[in-house]
């Protein structure tokens, strides 16, 4: 990440803050739409990186180690596990397959 | 000034701390190892103000994508940033600079227990309460996750590969538990497992937001 890539990275967050708190509630209500479509992206996006950081391998698929990991942490979201345990177990879960 | 009158419940606060502590040190040990800078690290932690953002710009990275595509995935994962602060902005009654300065710390926890208050002087002062939890657990996090990432060795063979990806499901845990949330989420990986064999590195993931459109047909949850 060079200092380019920050400012660039942080203009787009600002920007899409500060369109929420100063024009989101008139623009929510005259086009419900937007709304659901703004919670919806992040979702479909994270989905798909979560997917490439699992099961890619470069431009192939493949199932390994990690992916058994991050399954485990899937299964502990969904339980409602905090945060430190997800990630522990899905690094545990990967290291363990490895050895 | 509102003021802080209001204060949430200290094991609310030291809840949503230790959270952020939590994701502080893990999202910064992964960004040291590919930033390779402690300051960057820590300056983008600080004036990013989203991790799912620089995981998001990471990943399209790591798996070979251009700066353009980074860029766009981290843009627009950041689009539920605007919605959160848009939801705080409607129960607000305060100037403008204060406003803008809740604006730009809009997240989750803060604006989701915020907003449960009655008496808009009693949201804004629940909402810095509890962005004051997030931000000491969050830059305390940040501080040792720098330090971590340069002690910790291998850390493919730690299996921290694995948590980069564990993270991002914490993270998004709430939209996961709505039908549309977790449809959008579906759908966009498997748009993404069918597509990265044929596309260039990072356009797999751009795609995928034709999940969410998709999404938009399963009702909306009741509130």
């Amino acid at each position: 990440m060079t200092w380019g890539v920050i400012a660039l990275l942080a203009i787009g967050v600002w920007s899409q803050r500060l369109a929420g708190m100063f024009a989101g509630g008139a623009l929510l209500d005259r086009v419900p739409l937007f709304a659901r479509l703004a919670s919806l992206i992040p979702a479909a996006v994270v989905g798909a990186v979560i997917i490439q950081l699992t099961i890619a391998d470069g431009r192939s698929l493949t199932l390994d180690a990690r992916s058994v990991g991050v399954a485990v942490a899937g299964v502990l979201v969904w339980r409602r596990a905090p945060v430190i345990v997800v990630v522990t177990a899905a690094a545990v879960v990967t290291a363990l397959i490895r050895l | 000034m509102a003021g802080l009158s209001k204060r949430p419940d200290l094991g609310v606060l030291l809840g949503i701390g230790l959270t952020f502590f939590t994701l502080g040190v893990t999202v910064n040990v992964l960004v040291l190892e590919r930033t390779g800078s402690e300051l960057r690290t820590v300056v983008a932690a600080l004036v990013v103000n989203a991790a799912t953002t620089e995981l998001a710009y990471l990943a399209v990275r790591d798996a070979g994508g251009g700066l353009l595509a980074g860029l766009v995935a981290g843009w627009v994962v950041a689009t539920r940033f605007g919605l959160l602060a848009a939801g705080l902005g409607a129960r607000l009654e305060v100037g403008r600079w204060h406003r803008a300065a809740a604006g730009l710390q809009s997240f989750d926890p803060n604006v989701g227990v915020a907003v449960q208050e009655s008496e808009p002087r009693a949201v804004i002062s629940v909402f810095w309460w509890v962005t004051l939890a997030m931000h000491l657990g969050w830059v305390s996090g940040t501080l040792i996750g720098v330090f971590l990432g340069n002690v910790i060795g291998d850390a493919e063979r730690l299996g921290l590969d694995a948590v980069f990806p564990a993270l991002l499901l914490a993270v998004i845990a709430s939209l996961l538990r709505r039908r549309d949330g977790l449809t959008a989420a579906l759908l966009g990986g498997a748009i993404c497992a069918v597509l990265i064999p044929v596309l260039p590195a990072g356009v797999p993931i751009i795609l995928s937001l034709v999940g969410a459109v998709a999404a938009l047909s399963i009702p909306e949850p009741s509130p």
